[in-house]
C-alpha cells in the first residue's frame, strides 16, 4: 500500500483549474518533493491532502484513508507544517506543542517526553518557556516543524518549510528533515531547488495544475536536459567571435566576461582551440552538469507567474 | 477533551494580552460609570413633582401628603387646584411634569371604582415621566389599595429604590455591555483564521464542537467577572436590588452566552478580524431596539416584534423586573426564551464551523 495515493485529484476555483486530475503515488518512507512555479497548484494539492479543501473531482487516500469520506481518520495520521508559521503567539514552545499533542489525543506524559526530545533536536530548549511572539523567523519555523511532529505522524506535510530563512537556519532544518528520511513519508513543497535536490527521493514538477515531470533528480536531469553546457572565462572576446559561436551552437549566454555555451555533445577541446586561434585569452573553461533549476526552467519556462 | 485544550489555549491568549484583557474588563467599569453619571445617577436626588388637586378632598390631600413622604419624590409648592395653572408652568419650563388628581378621586376611592391618575410631562423628556410612573403607581396602589397596572412587586418599592434612574438604566447597560462579547469572540476566531492558525488546527482530529466549545469557554470567566463588575459598580452608584440578585445574574449570564454564541457564528462566517468588527453595525441597532439604552414603549410595533423575537429585550425586561422586585415566576418566559436562543445559537455555530473546516 502506498502512503499517499491520488486519483484524478482535481480542484477548481470558479473557472480556474488549480489542480487538474493529478495521479500520484508516494511510497511509505519516501521523501517526495513537489516543485512548481507560484500558483502551479502545490499548496492546493497539500491542502486537499490535509482535508482542508474538498476536491472538485477525484480523491486521494492517506495510508488507505479516503480524504473525502474519512477526513478525521486522515487527520489522525498526518502532521502538517503549513507555509505560514502559524503558531499560538502568546503561548510558549511547550504550550504550543502540548496543544497539538493533546488535540491528537496524546497523554500528558507522552507530550512532555516528545516535547523535550523535539525542543532539544530543534535547538529550542533554552527558549522553551518564552512566548513565541518574541522568536525569530527561523525559530518559529523550527517550532512549526516540531508541532507537525509532536504526534509522531506517519505522514508529514511540509509546505515550504525553509521559506524566508537564512542559510544557517535552512541547513539546520535540512539536516533534521534528512534524519526523518525512511522513517516517515514526507511530502515537501519548496522553491529551493537545492533543497529538493539534496533531500528528495523523488521529485514531481507541477505546472498549471498538472504533474509535468516525475522522477529522481538524476532521472529528471537526464530526461529533460539533453544539452551539455560549458562555461568559459575570457578576457578579450569580440563581437565577431560571439556571432560566430552563436551560429554554431544551440544557445549562448554572455555575462561579465563569462561565456556559457549550450549544445548537445559539446566539443570541449574544439571550442578552446577555436578561441585560441582567434586570439582570445581563455582564463578557465569547464564543462558543467545541468542543475535541477536548469531542468525546472526548461520544463516550466521563464515566463513570470503570479 | 480536545475542546478543553483549545479552550486553555484561548484563555491564555486572552489573559496574556493586556490590551484585550484591559478592554474586556475595563469596559464594564467605564461603561457603567459613564452611563450612570450621564443619567444623573451619581447622587440619589429626589424627583421634583408638582400636583394638581381637582378633587380637593380629604382623601386627595392625604394622598398628596403620602406621595410627598416618598424618599424619591420632592413635592413642589404650591399644590395647584386648576390644571391650566400647572400646564402653563409646564409650558414655560418652570416645572418638568405634574400629577393630576381628577375630581371624583375620593368618591371613586370610597366606591372602589377605577381611579385614573395622570402624569403629565414634557414630550421632549419622556424618560423622567417614565421613571416616575412606576413610583406613582406603586404609591397609588399602596395608598388606595388598587391593583397596579405594571407587573412589578410593590412591597415598599417606592421607598426602597434610592435612585429610579439607576434602576431603570443599569440592567440595560449591563446587557448592552455584554454585547461586546459578540465582537470580541468573533474577532478572536477571525484573527486565528486570518493568521492561518485555525487552518493548522483544522488539520488535527479536533471536531467542530471542540472548536466552538474551545473558543467559548474562555469567555465564561470574562462574562462572570464582567457581570460582577457591572453589578458592583451599579450598586456602588445607587442601584437598589429589591429582588433576587442571583436571578438577575442568571439572566445576565444567559444573555452573555447568547452573545458568545453569536460571536461564534460571526467568527465562522467572516474571513478576517476587520470583517468581524463589522458586527457592531448590527449590535448597536439591536441594542437600541432592545431597550438597553432607553425605553421601547413608544417604538413602532413592527420594531417591537423584531426586538421581541431576539433575546436581548427579554434579558433587559427580565433583569429589570427581578432587580426591581419581581419573582422568578414573573420572568419565566423570558428565561426560557434566553435558554432557547443560547441552544440555537451554539448549535448553529457548530453547523457553520463544520462548513468552514473544509472549503
Amino acid at each position: 500500500m502506498n502512503a499517499i495515493q491520488t486519483f484524478k485529484l482535481t480542484k477548481k476555483f470558479d473557472s480556474l483549474v488549480a489542480v487538474n486530475g493529478i495521479d500520484l503515488e508516494i511510497n511509505k518512507g519516501e521523501l517526495f518533493s513537489l516543485l512548481g512555479p507560484n500558483g502551479a497548484g502545490k499548496t492546493t494539492t497539500i491542502r486537499m491532502l490535509c482535508c482542508l479543501l474538498k476536491p472538485t473531482r477525484g480523491t486521494a487516500s492517506i495510508l488507505g484513508h479516503d480524504i473525502v469520506k474519512t477526513p478525521f481518520a486522515v487527520k489522525d495520521v498526518i502532521g502538517v507544517s503549513p507555509q505560514d508559521t502559524t503558531l499560538s503567539e502568546r503561548l510558549n514552545c511547550w504550550e504550543n506543542l502540548a496543544l497539538i499533542g493533546k488535540v491528537h489525543g496524546l497523554s500528558s506524559d507522552t507530550v512532555a517526553r516528545r516535547s523535550k526530545e523535539l525542543l532539544e533536536t530543534m535547538g529550542l530548549m533554552e527558549r522553551g518557556k518564552d512566548q513565541v511572539r518574541k522568536f525569530s523567523g527561523g525559530m518559529k519555523r523550527r517550532l512549526s516543524i516540531a508541532m507537525a511532529l509532536i504526534s509522531d505522524p506517519q505522514v508529514l506535510f511540509l509546505d515550504e518549510p525553509t521559506l524566508g530563512l537564512d542559510p544557517q537556519a535552512r541547513r539546520n532544518i535540512w539536516d533534521y528533515i534528512d534524519t526523518l528520511k525512511g522513517k516517515k513519508t514526507i511530502l515537501l513543497t519548496t522553491h529551493y531547488m537545492e533543497e529538493a535536490d539534496s533531500l528528495s527521493d523523488r521529485i514531481g514538477i507541477i505546472d498549471e495544475g498538472r504533474i509535468v515531470a516525475l522522477g529522481t533528480s538524476r532521472e529528471l536531469k537526464t530526461q529533460f536536459f539533453e544539452m551539455q553546457s560549458m562555461a568559459v572565462s575570457t578576457g578579450n572576446i569580440t563581437a565577431e567571435v560571439i556571432e560566430d559561436l552563436q551560429s554554431k551552437y544551440s544557445r549562448l549566454e554572455m555575462t561579465k566576461g563569462k561565456l556559457k555555451i549550450y549544445h548537445k555533445d559539446l566539443d570541449f577541446k574544439g571550442i578552446v582551440d577555436y578561441l585560441h586561434s582567434r586570439g582570445i585569452t581563455v582564463y578557465s573553461a569547464a564543462l558543467e552538469q545541468p542543475t535541477l533549476e536548469d531542468v525546472f526552467i526548461q520544463i516550466t519556462g521563464k515566463k513570470l507567474r503570479d | 477533551m480536545k475542546f478543553w485544550e483549545i479552550g486553555k489555549r484561548n484563555l491564555k491568549e486572552i489573559y496574556r494580552n493586556p490590551v484585550l484583557l484591559g478592554f474586556l474588563l475595563g469596559m464594564p467599569l467605564a461603561f457603567m460609570l459613564v452611563f450612570v453619571a450621564a443619567t444623573g445617577g451619581g447622587q440619589a436626588s429626589p424627583i421634583a413633582l408638582s400636583v394638581v388637586d381637582e378633587d380637593s378632598s380629604q382623601t386627595s390631600s392625604a394622598f398628596i401628603q403620602y406621595v410627598g413622604g416618598v424618599g424619591a419624590i420632592e413635592l413642589n409648592e404650591p399644590v395647584y387646584s386648576e390644571k391650566s395653572e400647572a400646564q402653563e408652568e409646564l409650558d414655560e419650563g418652570k416645572i418638568s411634569f405634574y400629577l393630576l388628581i381628577p375630581a371624583g378621586f375620593e368618591a371613586a376611592q370610597q366606591t372602589q371604582q377605577t381611579i385614573n391618575l395622570e402624569l403629565i410631562y414634557k414630550a421632549a423628556d419622556p424618560m423622567m415621566g417614565l421613571q416616575l410612573k412606576p413610583i406613582i403607581e406603586a404609591v397609588g396602589s399602596e395608598f388606595l389599595g388598587v391593583a397596579p397596572p405594571l407587573n412589578v412587586e410593590l412591597k415598599g418599592t417606592e421607598s426602597i429604590i434610592k435612585n429610579p434612574a439607576v434602576n431603570f438604566y443599569a440592567p440595560g447597560i449591563v446587557v448592552f455591555g455584554l454585547m461586546i462579547l459578540i465582537s470580541t469572540a468573533a474577532e478572536i476566531i477571525a484573527g486565528d483564521r486570518e493568521k492561518g492558525f485555525l487552518a493548522r488546527m483544522f488539520t488535527t482530529p479536533a471536531r467542530p464542537w471542540d472548536f466552538i466549545l474551545g473558543y467559548s469557554l474562555p469567555f465564561i470567566p470574562v462574562l462572570i467577572i464582567s457581570t460582577f463588575i457591572y453589578l458592583g459598580v451599579g450598586i456602588a452608584l445607587g442601584l437598589t436590588v429589591v429582588g433576587n440578585l442571583g436571578h438577575a445574574f442568571l439572566v445576565f449570564f444567559l444573555i452573555g452566552l447568547c452573545g458568545i454564541g453569536i460571536g461564534m457564528i460571526v467568527g465562522s462566517l467572516v474571513k478576517s478580524e476587520s470583517q468581524a468588527g463589522v458586527s457592531w453595525i448590527f449590535i448597536v441597532p439591536i441594542a437600541m431596539i432592545s431597550g438597553t439604552m432607553f425605553t421601547v414603549e413608544y417604538m413602532p410595533s413592527a420594531l417591537r416584534s423584531v426586538a421581541g423575537a431576539l433575546p436581548f429585550i427579554h434579558a433587559v425586561d427580565a433583569s429589570r423586573a427581578v432587580i426591581n422586585g419581581s419573582s422568578f415566576s414573573a420572568i419565566i418566559i423570558d428565561f426560557y426564551w434566553l435558554i432557547g436562543w443560547a441552544v440555537v445559537l451554539f448549535a448553529t455555530g457548530i453547523v457553520l464551523f463544520r462548513r468552514t473546516m473544509v472549503s
